[in-house]
């Protein structure tokens, strides 16, 4: 009984935006007897784009009508159509989320990307999404390793931290290899991190400021290469920490949940090797690489290839600390944040779920996120609710594990309680949905849905689509961009 | 062997657990000094002439603490049945010690258990017996008397008399007596479209866990789609086949029975739901659609409760149960 879901992933980076077509497969992997149990059973990637260079207006601006184009090209090349595609993700990556005009185009795009794929935006979604791209996931889950996956490309290097198989931590840094970028021999353009490097006093120091229009020196670009692959050693806890991190920390790069309490940077100091002096990685973890700049670590390629520092930086990352020990190129580099966001993005709920008039699919609902011992208090439920800003708000509940029908009902009374008018969202962690759904519609014969087996992180968004078979495609997203 | 004795041995076997423990230590072990000196052998004192079989039978996890009778002085030996088996790694010389305990904590299988020389290792062999009792446990414990009236059920017996024909004689599990039937007929709807039925089965402790939280999210799954639900049936001494006669006596369309499965070793408390369409005896076992694994750790009583009315849902619309009902979803 294995149904599928064509899924589209669509990655603007800084540097190069990509799409691809997988289809995932959902089958039933309980037995007969029991409970049905859906999984994602397989992941085929069906259509790979080309890498093609993300299209600007001037040096800042990304021509969401180029994009837009680029999209329905390839679609056409892939023979599908908008109408076709169950989910997927469009994301905004790297430096380009922090320009102005991402938000715009993500909103385009999700429109012409069919009525299920997902805006999204945010370094940590993105971390994660490279880092199951890459492979690094899986090869942990495979193997029992813990995994450093760095997914370093044109703007930011995306960090995510892997502990037996399970996203530990992630973080973001402003290190890539287009924060310069040359043409015909001179210097065309530096990222204003380049800059703020000097103002914040980082230290060491670059040798020699670079303006624009000047000769590009490879010794100079190097001398900048080894500054900010000393970041990275950073956070992999293999050098002290001075303030060159804080110049090349991305603020906006937050918490995903409290399972990830500390970004890459504290985790490392406590958990992974620290030791000064030694600098053997891997024999606690493995550092894993992927985005464009990989590439350029293994491979040595002429110091300009690209048009930007690119094959400098991936030459300084071979001589430094993190490659002494046990280190891998991803099983996908360039492409893994596309593939992630193509075949990664979307997960399912629990397969006992309940749903009743209630229109799908439901796209960005925030999260109003209730602690254990609060659930059955109908005052809190109602004030986190009000909390969760306007739009439609999604109730997220641990639940308890093996609870009786009393406790249930209880939970019931206070969420239909706290929930007043506004139409009843509830996603619980625990296997209670069915039984707690069919009781809050009992009770108010009021629109309703009610799925489990999901965690949703406090601040973050949820995206839900039609069923499939008895379960639900859902997105999680740590943040989004409102057109 | 007495306790301090037992305690010491349990100790230092949980300690020989611990799986960060310095390599060194296991490569050149020395001889070991003897616990106890022959002359400090003190037999265990006995505990109780006679144990009455009633009291054993009642409540299965507490008995090793609480019940003063049965242990003498409770709470100096560790319990052992407490010990979650995932983390219960007692292998040595594993050329990955770390990965191995990793794997076992996806199972609660009985790996990783070690050896000595050609056997199992204390623990191994005391846990074995301990979890193995609560099996046995868990068929001779008997649903109390009042438990049907306290859940307003109505409560009949088959023709068993007791446990010991319950085991022995299948066949007398699954029908009833001339004044059985009669309590049955006057007691609940005639021709209804799904009658419940609730067993003790071969576990009495997962028909008094699960039961009735299962029962309640039933009726209101079924509730949603119009059907009320009158009064449901306990049976002692149930086979799954008592449905078929329940069947033949009411007229029901649809028949569920929630009954205690055949306890593995892993829990004793797991309760099995069978829904026959059209049930009557001498229906053939493959009409019957299965739901297995309820109790805490499998799918929770509620929500298979709620699953479970889903599925009734579905067989009354198809018309059929059991095998034929899974056929016509692949196609």
């Amino acid at each position: 009984m294995a149904e599928s879901l064509l899924s589209v992933g669509i990655d603007v980076g800084t540097t190069t935006t990509q799409l691809v077509v997988s289809r995932i497969t959902v089958e039933n992997r309980a037995s007969g007897f029991c409970v049905p149990e859906m999984d994602i059973t397989n992941r085929e990637i069906l259509y790979e784009s080309e890498v093609a260079f993300t299209p600007l207006v001037g040096e800042n601006l990304v021509d969401g009508g180029k994009i837009a184009e680029f999209v329905e090209e390839e679609y056409r090349k892939a023979g599908i159509k908008p109408t076709e595609v169950d989910t997927g993700a469009v994301i905004v990556t790297g430096e380009t989320s922090r320009k102005e005009n991402a938000a715009a185009v993500l909103q385009s795009l999700a429109g012409l990307a069919g009525e299920f794929v997902v805006a999204t935006a945010g370094p940590d979604l993105e971390s994660i999404l490279a880092a199951k791209g890459a492979g690094a996931v899986a090869y942990s889950q495979r193997t029992g390793k813990n995994v450093l996956h760095m997914d370093i490309g044109g703007g930011t290097s995306n960090l995510c931290y892997i502990r037996d198989g399970e996203i530990a931590a992630t973080g973001c840094l402003n290190v890539g290899g287009r924060l310069v970028k040359v043409e015909d021999g001179r210097i065309s353009y530096v990222s204003t991190v380049v800059e703020s490097l000097w103002a914040a006093g980082a230290s060491p120091r670059p040798t020699g400021r670079m303006e624009v229009g000047e000769g590009a020196e490879v010794r100079k670009l190097e001398a900048l290469a080894d500054v900010l692959v000393q970041g990275l050693e950073m956070a992999a806890g293999l050098r002290e920490k001075t303030p060159l991190w804080d110049a090349l920390w991305t603020q906006e790069c937050g918490e995903y949940g409290e399972r990830i309490a500390t970004p890459v940077c504290g985790l490392a100091r406590n958990d992974v090797d620290f030791r000064q002096g030694r600098m053997e990685v891997g024999d606690r973890w493995v550092v894993s690489f992927s985005g464009g700049v990989a590439d350029c670590i293994r491979e040595d390629f002429d110091s300009f290839a690209f048009g930007d520092m690119g094959p400098i930086l991936g030459r300084a990352i071979r001589k430094s600390r993190l490659c002494r020990g046990e280190y891998m190129l991803g099983e996908h580099t360039i492409r893994a944040t596309v593939i992630g966001a193509g075949c990664h993005s979307a997960q399912l709920s629990g397969s006992t779920v309940f749903c009743r008039d209630v229109a799908l699919p439901l796209k960005n609902l925030t999260v109003a996120a209730v602690p254990e011992d609060e659930q059955t208090d109908a005052g809190s439920i109602a004030r986190r609710l009000a909390a969760a800003d306007s739009g439609k708000a999604v109730l997220a509940l641990p639940g308890y594990a093996g609870a009786g029908y009393a406790q249930v009902a209880q939970l019931a009374d206070a969420v239909l309680e706290g929930f007043g008018d506004r139409e009843i969202l509830v996603c619980i962690e625990q296997d209670l949905a069915k039984a707690l759904g069919q009781m809050l519609f009992l009770r108010s014969g009021k629109p309703c849905l009610c799925i489990d087996r999901v965690r949703l992180p406090a601040g973050s968004y949820l995206d839900v689509g039609v069923p499939v078979g008895p379960c639900f495609p859902v997105v999680v997203k740590t943040l989004i961009l409102n057109g | 062997m007495n306790k301090q004795e037992l305690s010491a041995m349990v100790a230092e076997i949980l300690q020989g657990m611990n799986i960060g423990q310095v390599q060194a230590e296991e490569q050149c072990s020395p001889l070991q000094e003897p616990m106890v000196k022959g002359s400090d052998y003190k037999p265990t004192k006995p505990v109780r002439d006679k144990i009455d079989r009633e009291r054993i039978a009642t409540p299965v996890c507490g008995l090793a603490r609480n019940d003063e009778k049965f242990l003498g002085d409770p709470g100096e030996v560790e319990d052992i049945s407490a010990l979650d088996l995932r983390k219960l790694y007692l292998q040595e010389n594993a050329q990955d010690k770390e990965g191995f305990a990793r794997l076992k904590m996806k199972t609660p299988a009985r790996l990783a258990s070690g050896r000595a020389g050609a056997r199992y290792k204390t623990l191994t062999m005391l846990r074995f017996r301990a979890d193995h009792a609560a099996a046995q446990d868990a068929v001779f414990f008997q649903v109390p008397e009042d438990y049907p009236r306290k859940h307003g059920l109505v409560a009949v017996q088959t023709r068993c008399r007791d446990k010991d024909e319950y085991l022995t004689r299948p066949d007398l599990g699954r029908c009833f007596d001339g004044e059985n039937e009669e309590i049955i007929r006057q007691n609940l709807p005639q021709k209804p479209v799904v009658q419940i039925v609730v067993g003790d089965g071969l576990s009495s402790a997962a028909c008094q866990a699960n039961a009735m939280d299962c029962l309640a999210a039933i009726r209101d799954g079924l509730k949603l789609k119009g059907i009320e639900l009158g009064k449901s049936l306990f049976v002692r001494y149930c086979r799954v086949g008592a449905g078929d006669a329940v069947g033949d006596i009411t007229g029901c369309k649809v028949v569920c029975v929630l009954v205690g499965e055949r306890q593995g070793l892993v829990t004793d408390k797991s309760m099995s739901c069978y829904i026959t369409y059209e049930p009557h005896t001498g229906v053939s076992e493959s009409a019957r659609t299965v739901v297995s694994n309820i109790h805490a750790q499998g799918t929770p009583a509620v929500e298979a409760g709620a699953h479970i009315a889903g599925l009734i849902q579905t067989i009354l619309k198809r018309k059929v149960s059991g095998v034929g009902l899974h056929l016509e979803e692949a196609l």
